[in-house]
């Protein structure tokens, strides 16, 4: 499981950015002590660090600086100082990505996937069963028949393929597909997920995509 | 300055200076003084009056001639001691330090008064961080605790978080100094992150929403730029026209010189004579009144913040049918320049 280690001093959002990413797979970590941030992060060896720019003691970006010294951890600012200035320092001191706050929660996490994807430089090859993926090319295949995914099928099957086994929300669905630059409608999302559904069933996985009334869909 | 009003002003020395003069020529004929001396003395007493008002005049003359010239040339009226030299005669000098000291008293004041906005501009930028922390708690929650969310507190939610940036960007587009940062911006990602923010109230107004801007880039603040689309997409949600399709379209047209982003809706429109008065400080209109929350503060600040920016912006529209805004985007040959020489 990967570790992220938050550094925030407010509690309310520590605590439910915590919790935010255990019900999303990862283990969150939360730095309670600011005098000793540093030697506290060294001996967590995070995998990643949300790193706030207001916290007492040393500051977000004096912190950065530091780690970046003697790490290459991703650090993503998560931060109410929105100015451009702000992101500009933060981003040339070596952090990997800067969010403001108030975030769409949904978005951060895709961030976070991002860049573990980004690090983990896979050949973007997916695999589901004994179909493969290829986002690139926009292909999915076995080892006889190849069907062409559109772009939003094609962000659609991927996103529930990395929730395999996990219900997903419409909103979570259409919240990948516009930060992909796909503005769609519900209408089009429904179109979308029944003509991803007949190209599964022609490769033999009818019901693959369940519907949880509801709640939202399941890859099973 | 002008003689006649001169003589005119000491029309009283000039008066007396005569009468001692008369007065001067009886005791000299009382005295028998012979004719020659009386001739010679008045000649004397009238060549050192006439002298002594030429050179008063002169010199006053040459103060205030540059004074009042100084101060037509002169931007800042204020600035007129640091222009002028001290006079030389009496009346002149306390002129001077008069407006020297009246002008120091008039710079502390203004020191003061700037200060004081500069320190509530800072509480306000202070605070709004602040605020901010609890609205990304309240986010958190809801997305954690699906029971309980609900679309109308996720909306309400973003209705603070717009209303707390304008305030956010209302002081900043008042304020002097310059905080803004120019650099090259992908018009794509900014209109990404307006498009993201938008996406739950758009969708539940089935508003379609068509991006069609290439891969231009633009030079400008990424942030202040953000803002400025999304006061005029807030707007086109918010005047939605019943009847018909909604769509938001936003392209993007590109020449040597400039690019222009446009964003167009097919909402109520705005009425003509309304059309000119839509960037005015808190303007609303004929349509503010058909919204509860319009402050007419929105397109005023985007205004201000393209000004800042050399941006142009424009809105175009014709009731009942559409309304576009544009911005224009210079390109900056110095910049274009300095990218292909690296």
């Amino acid at each position: 499981m990967k570790k992220i280690l938050i550094i925030e001093d407010d509690t309310s959002i520590s605590s439910e950015l915590k919790d935010l990413l255990d019900n999303a797979g990862y283990e969150g970590i939360i730095i309670k002590d600011f005098e000793s941030s540093f030697e506290e992060i060294k001996k967590e060896n995070p995998d990643l660090i949300l790193l706030d720019i207001n916290i007492p003691k040393l500051n977000g970006e004096m912190l950065l600086q530091k780690i970046r010294k003697e790490s290459n951890v991703p650090i993503i600012m998560v931060t109410s100082k929105n100015t451009e200035a702000d992101e500009v320092l933060s981003m040339s001191y070596g952090a990997d990505d800067y969010i403001t706050k108030p975030y769409n929660p949904t978005i951060l996490l895709l961030r976070i996937n991002n860049i573990f994807k980004r690090m983990e430089n896979k050949n973007d090859v997916l695999t589901y069963n004994d179909l493969t993926l290829d986002p690139k090319k926009g292909i999915i295949k076995n080892g006889k028949e190849e069907f062409i995914l559109t772009k939003n099928e094609m962000i659609i099957f991927i996103f529930l393929l990395s929730n395999r086994g996990n219900i997903v929300t419409r909103d979570d669905l259409m919240t990948d597909l516009w930060n992909n630059d796909s503005y769609i409608n519900d209408n089009a999302l429904n179109v979308n997920i029944s003509r991803l559904r007949t190209k599964l069933k022609d490769f033999g996985y009818e019901d693959a995509i369940e519907t949880r009334k509801g709640q939202g869909y399941i890859l099973k | 300055m002008k003689l006649s009003k001169y003589l005119k002003n000491n029309f009283l020395n000039l008066v007396l200076s005569m009468v001692v003069i008369v007065i001067i020529n009886l005791m000299l004929i009382s005295f028998k003084t012979n004719n020659q001396a009386i001739i010679g003395i008045n000649f004397i007493l009238i060549v050192g009056l006439i002298i002594h008002i030429i050179y008063d005049f002169e010199r006053r003359k040459k103060f205030y001639n540059k004074f009042l010239n100084d101060l037509d040339l002169l931007d800042q009226k204020y600035l007129i001691t640091e222009m002028i030299e001290k006079p030389n005669f009496y009346d002149g000098e306390i002129l001077y330090d008069s407006l020297y000291e009246i002008d120091k008293s008039m710079a502390e004041k203004i020191k003061e008064y700037s200060l004081s906005i500069q320190d509530f501009k800072e509480y306000i930028e202070m605070w709004i961080h602040e605020v901010k922390l609890p609205l990304a708690s309240i986010n958190l929650m809801l997305h954690n605790h699906k029971e309980l969310s609900d679309k109308k507190i996720v909306e309400q939610l973003k209705r603070i978080d717009d209303d707390v940036e304008q305030v956010l960007y209302y002081v900043r587009s008042e304020n002097a100094e310059k905080d803004y940062l120019i650099k090259e911006t992908e018009l794509n990602k900014v209109i990404s992150n307006v498009a993201m923010k938008n996406k739950d109230i758009l969708l539940e107004n089935n508003i379609n929403f068509e991006v069609e801007v290439g891969n231009k880039k633009v030079l400008t603040d990424s942030k202040w730029l953000e803002f400025i689309v999304n006061q005029i997409v807030s707007n086109s949600i918010k005047y939605i026209r019943s009847g018909v399709e909604h769509y938001i379209k936003i392209t993007a047209e590109e020449n040597n010189k400039s690019v222009i982003l446009k964003i167009y809706d097919n909402g109520i429109g705005i009425e003509k004579s309304d059309l000119n008065k839509v960037f005015n400080k808190t303007f609303t209109g004929n349509n503010g009144r058909k919204v509860e929350t319009s402050t007419g503060m929105g397109l005023y600040i985007a205004k201000q913040l393209c000004k800042k920016l050399g941006h142009k912006i424009t809105i175009d529209s014709k009731e009942s049918e559409f309304t576009e805004a544009s911005i224009l985007f210079n390109k900056n040959d110095f910049f274009e320049v300095r990218k292909k020489s690296k």
